[in-house]
């Protein structure tokens, strides 16, 4: 096994399985042009090649000097990630398995209007109520799969921000999302949460709502959206 | 003698103008501020205000985002020196000694020598760019074509692979990660869809900005999230201390060549000021006695690698200007306030709006000598971001990155790309790769690619007509041996 760890062969097989993956998908596009006879799939499956490559040439390298940096750069551009993961012990199977159920959990948001129009046919109105439902509903799981794993609390709530971006609208969800962030980095005192809300919502909403007039995501379901377009208009 | 006036008359025309004037320093604190902001970068600015331009003259709206792209690829050194977190990409390699130096308190040293070299680098490559624009645009036409370019972009990335990851094979991973996003979209030849997996926002491609902001931003949180959950973040240490004039003549060598290797890859499309950055820092490690000390804080780091980003803006307006090619983002955004004004960059520019070139050519180069004097001023201020606890910095940065990745085409989705390259660059960052690898393969793929099949068809698909263009010959030879040679060091060189 030289200086080979079940880490490094893990490492190697998902870039092959991916580039496994990625290879198959390019029969959908193997198709010839006239003028190019390395047709649209040529550059893609050369990318994919030279990534199995590196990949086997990553793990014969683990293998011969297992975690070492090649040369001066290489340990240069180490900046204590790698070790910060190590001591959390954030390298763990069952913390990447929870980490993995929180990341799902805004896809699951996204997804919910088409997994129940497969049992109920859905109108605009019906999917509106199934968003309604879904959001307090997954804001609960991912508040109860989050104790013990903050940091891959702290990676999945921005994806479910931005998941609810398009629904509630920016203006109502990013004081939740604030309060959110700062209580994930460990702020516990209510008086700054509260300040650091006000300050950042007031510098971005002079600064592109008021003065830039750029249009922030208003939301589509009441009453999101009729309190964003309220507050537009009361700034601009 | 006619650049001279031609200069003057442009100068004239700047500041007789009120609302030239005001552009100007809109421009010039616009793009040193976005540029330092944390998430943000020039390029957001540039997106949310390109709509905008069209109720501008098209002098002003191009006079503008010259200037923006000056005084921003310095601001995005502050955030780079300051959080590692650099506000473009020709900004990443000043993040490996910068932060370094923050690290060990030297912030204000490191932000000081980011100012004089990002101005000297700056405003020599503006005087250089308006003696030599004609000249230098009649050599490039005639001796770089596709062939030239491809094997440019390939012996880039040959070198860039060797920087900025743990491992080689890392760093080639790291750039065919960026190489296989950029695949994403039409193919440039036949305009067929590549793994759009049936879903139509693909069909466009992935847009650059979210995947940077992404990538850059969103993942240093996650690291510094990360580190404050085990309790080894360390709060960056303020100091203010400007290196002196002896420290920065004692690194003139860096400099000059610097100034070369920057302007050398501004002027050539496509390739821009990353690249310069790239080249300019890792020429300075190739050419120093004490390589070791590099990416522990060496200043020479963050010298070479800005003065070079800065010399490559001058020249970056060369093929756009001459040619019509965008070199990056900016000065591809710029294609589009011309398309605005119902008007091509290209060769007919010089001829039918002499006005609008000076004009443009004197704004950058007073911007990019102002960067000395609001450089030191704006410093001061933003290095004070510094006290402000992360837990207070960090939602802050994660909602201008939203709002930045959201003005780009008003897209929710663009802010869910975001969000998802910013997981995706913290597990790959913890894992060794390398982020700027990433976003330089993303950037350099659809030129790589499209100048590929274009090489090939001039070539008749034979490949060995590489080799019968000298400039293409040699650049892919030294691709090759840079690869070879790092390999070898890899395997055979104590470390």
């Amino acid at each position: 096994m030289g200086k080979l760890r079940p880490g490094h062969i893990i490492e190697t097989a998902f870039w092959l399985v991916l580039a496994g993956f990625l290879y198959v998908e390019s029969f959908a596009f193997n198709k010839s042009i006239e003028i190019y006879k390395f047709g649209a799939a040529g550059w893609p499956r050369a990318l994919i090649l030279l990534m199995a490559i590196a990949a086997v040439g990553q793990l014969l390298y683990q293998y011969y000097a297992g975690d070492r940096a090649t040369g001066s750069l290489g340990a240069a551009t180490d900046d204590g990630s790698e070790e910060a993961a190590r001591a959390a012990g954030h390298s763990s199977l069952n913390w990447y398995a929870s980490t993995c159920w929180l990341l799902v959990i805004p896809f699951v948001y996204m997804r919910a209007p088409d997994l129940v129009g497969l049992v109920v046919p859905l109108d605009k109105a019906g999917i509106h109520l199934v968003k309604l439902i879904v959001a307090p509903l997954m804001l609960v799981l991912y508040l109860l799969s989050m104790r013990g794993n903050h940091v891959g609390g702290m990676l999945a709530l921005p994806i479910f921000f931005a998941a609810l971006l398009e629904d509630m609208g920016f203006y109502a969800m990013a004081p939740l999302f604030i309060i959110g962030v700062t209580l994930l980095m460990g702020e516990r005192r209510p008086q700054w949460i509260a300040l650091t809300i006000a300050l950042i919502m007031g510098v971005l909403l002079m600064m592109f709502v008021s003065i830039l007039y750029v249009g922030l995501p208003t939301g589509n379901l009441t009453p999101f959206y009729e309190f964003s377009n309220w507050l537009v208009t009361v700034l601009q | 003698m006619d650049t001279f006036a031609n200069f003057l008359n442009g100068t004239i025309v700047l500041f007789s103008d009120p609302m030239g004037i005001l552009i100007f320093l809109g421009g010039v604190i616009g793009g040193m501020l976005f540029g330092a902001i944390p998430g943000v970068s020039m390029l957001t600015l540039a997106a949310i205000l390109l709509p905008f331009t069209a109720h501008l003259s098209a002098e002003h709206g191009i006079m503008l985002f010259s200037v923006i792209y000056c005084t921003g690829v310095y601001g995005g050194a502050i955030t780079a020196i300051l959080f590692n977190i650099p506000g473009a990409p020709e900004n990443a390699p000043t993040a490996f000694d910068g932060y370094a130096m923050t690290k060990n308190g030297q912030a204000g040293k490191a932000v000081g020598a980011a100012v004089m070299c990002s101005a000297i680098g700056g405003t020599v490559s503006a005087v250089v760019m308006m003696i030599a624009t004609a000249p230098i645009a009649n050599w490039a036409i005639s001796a770089f074509g596709p062939p030239e370019i491809f094997a440019l972009v390939f012996f880039g990335l040959a070198v860039a692979a060797t920087v900025g990851a743990k491992t080689l094979w890392k760093g080639w991973l790291s750039i065919l990660i960026g190489l296989m996003i950029a695949v994403v979209g039409m193919d440039p030849v036949g305009g067929i869809p590549r793994f759009d997996f049936g879903m139509p926002y693909l069909l466009a491609g992935i847009h650059f900005i979210p995947t940077i902001l992404g990538f850059f931003a969103v993942s240093e949180i996650f690291v510094q999230a990360e580190k404050k959950a085990t309790g080894s973040y360390t709060a960056p240490k303020l100091s203010v201390n400007f290196p002196s004039l002896a420290e920065l003549l004692a690194h003139k060598f860096a400099v000059i060549r610097s100034i070369f290797i920057g302007f050398f890859c501004g002027i050539l499309p496509g390739i821009g000021a990353t690249l310069a950055a790239f080249m300019g820092y890792n020429e300075a490690v190739r050419w120093s006695k004490d390589k070791k000390a590099f990416g522990k804080g060496k200043l020479e780091g963050v010298i070479s690698s800005e003065t070079a980003n800065n010399a490559a803006t001058g020249a970056a307006m060369i093929p756009l200007l001459a040619l019509g090619l965008p070199g990056g983002a900016l000065t591809a955004m710029m294609v589009g306030v011309f398309q605005m004004h119902d008007m091509e960059p290209g060769p007919l520019v010089f001829l039918n709006s002499p006005d609008l070139v000076w004009v443009v050519f004197a704004a950058m180069f007073f911007a990019n000598l102002s960067i000395l004097l609001v450089g030191f001023l704006e410093t001061k201020t933003i290095i004070n971001l510094l006290k402000i606890p992360f837990q207070f910095l960090a939602p802050l940065i994660l909602l201008l990155a939203t709002v930045g990745a959201y003005a780009v085409r008003g897209l929710v989705i663009d802010v869910v790309v975001m969000f998802i390259a910013g997981v995706a660059g913290f597990f790959l960052r913890r894992s060794g790769y390398s982020v700027a690898g990433i976003v330089l393969g993303l950037i350099l793929g659809k030129i790589g690619e499209q100048t590929f099949a274009q090489a090939m068809q001039m070539l008749h698909f034979e490949w060995t007509g590489f080799f019968g263009r000298p400039i293409a010959g040699v650049l892919i030879v030294a691709g090759f041996l840079t690869m070879a040679s790092s390999v070898y060091s890899a395997f055979f060189k104590k470390q």
